[in-house]
């Protein structure tokens, strides 16, 4: 297949809890292409963060292969992993996870890196979220959904292959949670994106374009368009 | 270092009460290092200052000029071979303001009229200049006990009389001020104490090289740092403060480093955020480190400040002296043992494991 930015092949992963091994992650795979927006839904405890980890090369699985813009980075090493982060993954949290102390054009600046200034403009992202009169702000001026759009415009500015959220609705109410998946959904799109979203909010789930369950160790489609 | 800036800006309230702390530390070790060479300066000003790099001293006096003692004729043969050299006695001895009985403490330091060790007047003439039998130059301490050009003063135990011709200023020799009298005088002040003195010298002073066989003589060539440093009391009363002013430099710097470990600590999540996000931890440390400088020189330079402030707004008579080489170095050392304490902070962050920030870690 051509085009599939985040690849997982037959992940595998276990904890050991006290004297027995509970496997979290029992041969998982997925695929994702550009212009692609997924959703993992599961109950909670299922694995979704250890599965959104491990995509987002936070954990190393005990088996099975991860492939990001069409490259095996099973093995990379701490350093390359961190270089992989920055430059081809974007991260959008639970809660907004801003720096307080930077302004939101800070925020973006902070972490993007020097040769993708050209190349992504900070205002644009913020004015096609919609938060341009956001960019002078602290986070402690800024509403809820200001937060998380600012972290939604973080996740961009690198321009990175695969997009991961992480329950982005989890820390507001239903009217701007939706906002806040459909923005995700438009830049996914706009740019051209691999995005995967985890997430127990079935409210939004008419935004993605397909939806996996993960139960149990398994993860199995339940709908793709 | 724009970020870290941006930070302290952000948290100013906080910041400002450590920046207060920190301050107020260093001042107090300025202040202390000012005293410090103060107290020395009172020890030694008039050896630190006299115009000569080495002297000589018998070798059984333990480099100590006061209790040694060199032969005249050591002088001449120096002289003939060339070399720079003068004679130079310091004798301890009281002397009374004529019309008072108070007797005042005096160091004499006993010199040939016109040699080179004679100090520079700030008023009145040298000593050769003046037709006085017995001319004396004072340090200008005295001025404060009502001495004044022309006065005489008179040495307590022989009741010789001196003129004074001229003030001198920061002369100093174990704690005591000192007064330059001549050679000649000083030998008429021995004799009249013991009618049996036959003259002799404590020290030669030198400037430049001497070619002399000192060990066969039972001399030795010291120089002036290690006469300073013999002087009693000098080394005792510098090294303690000294050793106090360093003490406090560091556990300045250490408050510095323990404050950015206590601020690490409360950031655990927003590093591990910004590690998931791919900030190297190069780029962290680059953040803490530059955080310290910036609280540490913002210390140094205010604290700096207002210790010369001070130093211009106290009263003459305090042993303080703070040379700016001496302060900026303490400053410099201050900011530069800073670094190494916040790394406690950059290993913390290492090891902070990035996969925190990802929903409530492990399920």
């Amino acid at each position: 297949m051509s085009g599939i930015l985040l690849e997982l092949k037959d992940i595998c992963k276990s904890y050991r809890d006290g004297s027995e091994e509970r496997v979290i992650l029992d041969g998982v795979s997925l695929a994702v292409g550009k212009g692609e927006f997924a959703a993992i839904v599961g109950p909670s405890g299922s694995g979704k963060s250890t599965f959104l980890s491990v995509a987002g090369l936070l954990l190393t699985p005990d088996s099975g292969s991860v492939l990001i813009g069409g490259k095996d980075v099973t093995g990379a090493s701490k350093g390359e992993r961190t270089m992989i982060r920055r430059r081809q993954l974007g991260f959008i949290f639970q809660s907004h996870n801003l720096l307080p102390y930077l302004k939101t054009a800070d925020q973006l600046a902070i972490v993007q890196e020097k040769p993708m200034r050209e190349k992504v403009s900070v205002d644009e992202l913020l004015s096609e979220l919609d938060i341009a009169d956001c960019r002078d702000k602290f986070p402690a001026k800024m509403s809820g959904g200001e937060k998380q759009r600012a972290a939604i415009a973080r996740a961009f500015v690198n321009d990175p292959d695969v997009i991961l959220a992480d329950e982005p609705t989890a820390s507001l109410d239903a009217q701007r949670g939706r906002l806040a998946v459909e923005m995700i959904r438009n830049e996914v799109k706009k740019r051209n994106k691999a995005a995967v979203m985890v997430t127990h909010d079935n409210r939004v789930l008419d935004l993605v374009d397909s939806v996996y369950r993960i139960d149990g160790g398994k993860l199995l489609k339940e709908r793709f368009e | 270092m724009k970020y870290a800036w941006k930070e302290i800006l952000y948290g100013r309230k906080k910041y400002i009460l450590i920046e207060l702390l920190l301050i107020l530390l260093m001042f107090m070790v300025l202040f202390l290092s000012g005293l410090a060479s103060g107290l020395g300066r009172a020890v030694s000003s008039a050896i630190d200052t006299m115009n000569a790099d080495s002297f000589i001293v018998d070798d059984s006096a333990e480099q100590l000029i006061t209790v040694s003692s060199v032969g005249t004729q050591v002088l001449d043969e120096l002289r003939s071979a060339g070399a720079n050299a003068a004679p130079l006695d310091i004798q301890r001895m009281y002397i009374i303001k004529d019309g008072d009985d108070e007797k005042l403490n005096m160091t004499y330091f006993a010199i040939e009229a016109g040699s080179f060790i004679e100090p520079e007047t700030i008023e009145g003439t040298g000593l050769a200049a003046s037709s006085a039998d017995n001319p004396i130059l004072l340090d200008d301490d005295y001025k404060l006990e009502g001495i004044s050009l022309g006065d005489k003063v008179r040495d307590s135990s022989t009741d010789i009389e001196f003129t004074v011709v001229g003030f001198v200023d920061d002369r100093m020799y174990g704690h005591t001020s000192v007064g330059y009298i001549t050679t000649d005088s000083y030998t008429r002040l021995r004799k009249a104490l013991n009618p049996m003195y036959v003259q002799s010298y404590h020290a030669i002073a030198v400037r430049g090289s001497a070619d002399y066989d000192f060990a066969g003589n039972g001399l030795e060539l010291v120089s002036k740092h290690e006469i300073i440093e013999n002087i009693p009391s000098y080394s005792a009363e510098h090294l303690t403060i000294t050793m106090i002013v360093w003490v406090l430099v560091i556990i300045s710097a250490v408050i510095i480093g323990i404050f950015n470990y206590i601020l690490t600590l409360q950031k655990q999540k927003q590093f591990g955020v910004m590690k998931a996000v791919g900030m190297r931890n190069s780029e962290l440390a680059g953040m803490v480190i530059s955080e310290v400088l910036i609280i540490s020189v913002f210390a140094a330079a205010v604290s700096l400040v207002l210790t010369f402030a001070m130093a211009a707004a106290i009263p003459e008579k305090m042993p303080f002296y703070l040379e700016a080489p001496d302060a900026v170095a303490v400053t410099a050392a201050f900011v530069a043992i800073s670094v190494p304490s916040s790394m406690l902070s950059v290993v913390n962050i290492s090891r902070i494991d990035p996969v925190k920030a990802i929903g409530g870690g492990e399920e």
